[in-house]
């Protein structure tokens, strides 16, 4: 379902805001009128998605100690930003070049949770057929192209991706997303100079959670946000809260519209934060590079609970039965897909030498056939 | 093939040819391409109204217009990344980098995208796409104009790497490289794009990537050798067959993949290889050939294998000329392997 936005689409780029766009203020009491769309019904459901994607990182988290896989990256506390972005586009229309924070993103837009955990486990039921570490999805029904460990470089590749829509004359856009830290990369800049050189239809989403790994915004960059960048680039910059997921949905649809409308691109940089670690390669970040305090200051802003509050406010509270039971079913949903994943079994040697190119060449058919000859002889 | 069998195959298809050099031959297959199949869009940097440094791309975008022949902002990552994305999402995209020496801004989104996108994706998402530029030496350009990286391309798995030397060869592996379904780095060697005139064939056809062309056959050894350096492999071939020794000259045409077979076939019959490439001598791809020679012709082998190549060093502007592999250096490689 794509979102339609109530904000007006100006004929020129939309000025910059010093302070981000927020619907819904952290005690859940509305800062503006909420659209009339956004019903307690709807409410519930966004709620919904971002629980279920909360804990499916819990359950992810624990599989991981578990040494079932052996990489995973939490999106804890960036659940409003990254629901809130696949509920305001064209699901399987539009093409989304995602970073590797974004499983969530993948789980509301549709991308089923056995592909995900598939993929996390490099099982044979991986789409990606076990050839990358996990939590680098991809997912071609739903137009969620490859995630690459390769900060920023899947921004130029976004650009074209638009410049081709627009070439071939569809009403599809294409949304590239990253953190706050791709945007010190040169591909960034060179996707961003060449979206809106081109006029490309491309949506850029910053995921502005604060630390790129153990550096964090400050030591990033000395521009005051992201989104004033936009204006070097000729585009709109928008600045949104990134824990109000009213918000997202507002200015991403709103952008989106934009940008389908044949304005050229606009980037959204969504203010928000990890409040777990990097990976699993820093689970002593508090430790190490920030603050007790600085994680509780966000965990105060949980973008799950504004919504409970929210609604509480609305008079439609969710009761503790009805979270516990929303919990426990995500619990039950992972536990049960794990199983049916590992049941898949792994890959086979084989498929190391397909999809390198259309066809097998003659190298690599030597290459494997040594290969085999190893296989066999240690299977005897 | 050799080119008399270009040729024959020019006659037997009923068609006549044309003598015209490489640049022109680049020219016609984009212009084909352009023409055969409304996916393909050409840019790069100077692409469009001036047609490229080299004029490679002149007069395309007058005849197919500024949305499929177009310029882009001087941004190597941009060019190979939109590429990327433009052949995700369903274009044949063919992009220009002026020179290969400049390559390295979008040597990731080579590497990182262009590469692996159908493996990392399980087949999924795939890129096909031609990254195309002008490389190696013997045009005075100092060291930012005439390096020859293909050898960090042909490391690589899931780019095919081209270089072609002949007309013939440029229009007909450029062609079946924009057909294919893989990314394809094709390098055009500079000082040849107008030296090097031969025959096409005035029908459509294609090279199949991966297969070498023998250029001449001899019985004594095999001189091996792609791009810019082939016609100096014809002239040491010549030099020697006036002494009364039969060189087989045969021209890679692809490095990724590389035709094993009719290089070691050779090597069987002849005993000898000396292995051609400007490239510098360090990890050179003939090191490649070398190995695969030694251990699949080992016992025919009268004399070791003898790479010439050009020196581990930056290229220089001054010493252009003694820097490359000319034909003096590449006779006496072939002496020394006969007196060996």
């Amino acid at each position: 379902m794509t979102q339609t936005s109530s904000l007006p689409i100006p004929s020129t780029p939309q000025p910059f805001t010093p302070q981000p766009i927020r619907y819904v203020a952290e005690d859940g009491t509305p800062v503006q009128d909420l659209p009339a769309a956004y019903t307690p019904e709807r409410l519930r459901e966004l709620h919904a998605l971002m629980l279920r994607a909360r804990e499916f990182d819990r359950k992810l988290i624990t599989l991981l100690r578990q040494g079932r896989t052996t990489f995973y990256a939490q999106s804890s506390g960036m659940e409003a930003t990254q629901v809130g972005l696949a509920r305001s586009i064209r699901v399987g229309h539009d093409w989304v070049w995602p970073y590797y924070r974004d499983h969530t993103l993948g789980l509301a837009m549709g991308v089923p949770m056995f592909e995900l955990i598939s993929q996390c486990l490099g099982s044979n039921s991986d789409p990606s057929r076990g050839r990358q570490m996990p939590h680098h999805f991809a997912a071609r029904k739903q137009h969620f192209v490859s995630i690459s460990s390769s900060i920023a470089s899947q921004v130029p590749p976004a650009a074209g991706n638009a410049m081709a829509q627009k070439y071939l004359g569809t009403d599809e856009i294409t949304v590239c997303t990253f953190g706050d830290g791709a945007t010190s990369e040169g591909d960034w800049h060179a996707g961003m100079n060449m979206a809106g050189a081109a006029h490309a239809p491309c949506l850029f989403v910053c995921e502005n959670n604060q630390w790129a790994i153990s550096t964090n915004l400050a030591g990033q960059t000395a521009s005051e946000t992201i989104h004033i960048k936009a204006k070097a680039y000729g585009m709109p910059g928008f600045y949104v809260d990134g824990n109000d997921i009213v918000a997202v949905m507002e200015v991403c649809a709103h952008a989106a519209q934009w940008v389908r409308e044949g304005n050229g691109p606009a980037l959204v940089e969504c203010l928000t934060y990890r409040v777990g670690s990097h990976s699993n390669a820093d689970a002593d970040a508090e430790k190490n590079y920030r603050t007790r305090e600085e994680v509780q200051e966000w965990l105060d802003r949980d973008p799950i609970v504004r919504v409970e509050k929210l609604l509480e406010h609305l008079g439609h509270p969710i009761d503790a039965e009805e979270r516990a039971r929303l919990i426990s079913e995500t619990h039950r949903e992972v536990d049960e897909q794990v199983i049916r994943a590992e049941a898949t079994g792994q890959p086979d040697w084989r498929i190391m030498f397909e999809d390198v190119y259309a066809d097998l060449p003659g190298h690599l058919r030597i290459q494997a056939a040594e290969l085999r000859a190893e296989q066999e002889g240690s299977a005897k | 093939m050799t080119a008399t069998q270009d040729r024959k195959e020019a006659a037997q298809a009923g068609a006549g040819t044309r003598t015209i050099n490489l640049i022109q031959a680049v020219t016609e297959a984009l212009h084909e391409e352009l023409q055969r199949d409304e996916r393909v869009v050409l840019f790069g940097q100077d692409v469009g109204a001036r047609g490229g440094v080299f004029m490679a791309t002149a007069g395309l975008q007058a005849t197919f217009g500024k949305e499929r022949v177009f310029d882009t902002p001087l941004s190597e990552a941009s060019i190979v990344g939109a590429a990327v994305g433009m052949a995700v999402r369903g274009l044949r995209p063919v992009a220009e980098i002026q020179f290969a020496d400049y390559m390295g801004p979008g040597f990731d989104q080579i590497i990182s995208q262009a590469a692996k996108i159908r493996y990392r994706s399980g087949g999924q998402f795939t890129a096909p796409l031609v990254i195309r530029t002008p490389s190696g030496g013997g045009v005075k350009g100092g060291h930012h104009h005439s390096q020859s990286p293909e050898s960090y391309y042909a490391h690589t798995p899931g780019l095919k790497v081209v270089m072609p030397s002949t007309p013939y060869d440029a229009k007909g592996l450029l062609k079946a490289a924009i057909r294919g379904d893989d990314p394809v780095i094709f390098f055009e060697p500079k000082r040849l794009y107008r030296a090097a005139k031969g025959e096409v064939p005035d029908h459509d056809y294609t090279v199949r990537l991966g297969e070498a062309a023998i250029r001449r056959e001899g019985t004594d050894l095999s001189l091996i050798g792609y791009g810019g350096v082939m016609p100096d492999l014809e002239r040491a071939a010549d030099a020697l067959a006036a002494e009364g020794v039969g060189v087989e000259v045969i021209d890679l045409r692809s490095l990724v993949p590389w035709d094993r077979e009719t290089v070691v076939q050779s090597v069987q019959k002849t005993g000898r290889a000396v292995l051609v490439s400007e490239a510098p001598r360090t990890a050179n791809f003939m090191g490649e050939v070398a190995y695969v020679i030694q251990n699949e012709a080992f016992d025919s082998l009268l004399a070791p294998v003898t790479q010439v190549a050009g020196f581990d060093t930056p290229y220089p502007y001054v010493q252009d000329k003694i820097y490359l592999p000319g034909p003096n250096r590449i006779t006496a490689a072939c002496v020394q392997a006969l007196n060996h």
